[in-house]
């Protein structure tokens, strides 16, 4: 996995913030997120294409505007790296408690 | 349990905690001597155990991870950025703390994603970010 960009989408706090309306409050067009939030439709709209670009939304037509929804999906990553490294220090507190049992 | 994941990785860091049965300065060596320290990272380590040094671990399989000490108080805590080639970089901070029964040690593993272009140390562990993922669990 690389999450490289994954953070790169999430470095902007505004852009954060957008995502996060999305989680919480459901799927949403730009017009309709802009009307929330001190933002421009365009700012939004760079957003939303950046997260896009992420994975972290889904895009479906609606009518003339776009509807975009949260996928969590990309998000799993950054879990799963905290598990395995979690699984390595595990492995290796069991290796030097054993030695240390030894001596 | 998967929410328990989301909120660990919110600060993007793992924390590990163990009671060994030795004193802190028997455990030291175990950290700073590089034999010693490979035994248990499970494979081969170079380290120069002071602020600056260097550290270098060689794998049984993976691959190498190389980076830099950031952090020494004998007896007490080392701390080292390190990173494979085509990973991400880290922090790895070790505490030993004196217990009755011998030696806490607490090994925390952190995300650096702030050395990615355009990314602030601010951005780990604060609101926005764990608000997202209290909102996606």
């Amino acid at each position: 996995m690389d999450p490289h960009p994954l953070f790169a989408a999430l470095a902007d706090p505004t852009r954060l913030e957008v995502l996060t309306r999305l989680a919480r409050e459901g799927p949403a067009t730009a017009t309709e997120i802009s009307s929330t939030m001190p933002i421009s439709r365009q700012a939004v709209t760079k957003h939303l294409a950046a997260l896009d670009a992420a994975g972290l939304v889904e895009r479906h037509q609606s009518g003339r505007e776009v509807r975009y929804t949260f996928d969590p999906g990309p998000l799993d990553d950054v879990v799963r790296w905290a598990e395995g490294v979690g699984d390595a220090w595990d492995r290796r507190l069991r290796r030097l408690q054993q030695s240390l049992d030894q001596s | 349990m998967h929410e328990e994941s989301f909120q660990e990785s919110a600060g993007a860091a793992v924390e590990r905690s163990v009671t060994l049965p030795a004193d802190p300065d028997a455990v030291w060596e175990h950290l700073t001597d590089g034999t010693l320290l490979g035994e248990w990272l499970e494979g081969t380590v170079e380290i120069s155990p002071r602020r600056g040094g260097s550290i270098a671990l060689t794998p049984e399989t993976g691959p190498v991870s190389w980076g830099t000490v950031e952090e020494v108080v004998p007896g007490r805590r080392i701390q080292w950025s390190w990173r494979t080639d085509d990973g991400l970089p880290t922090m790895v901070e070790v505490d030993l703390e004196s217990v009755e029964t011998g030696t806490l040690l607490t090994v925390r593993e952190t995300l650096l994603p702030w050395t990615i272009t355009g990314l602030q140390p601010q951005w780990l562990g604060n609101g926005p970010l764990e608000a997202l993922l209290s909102a996606a669990a």
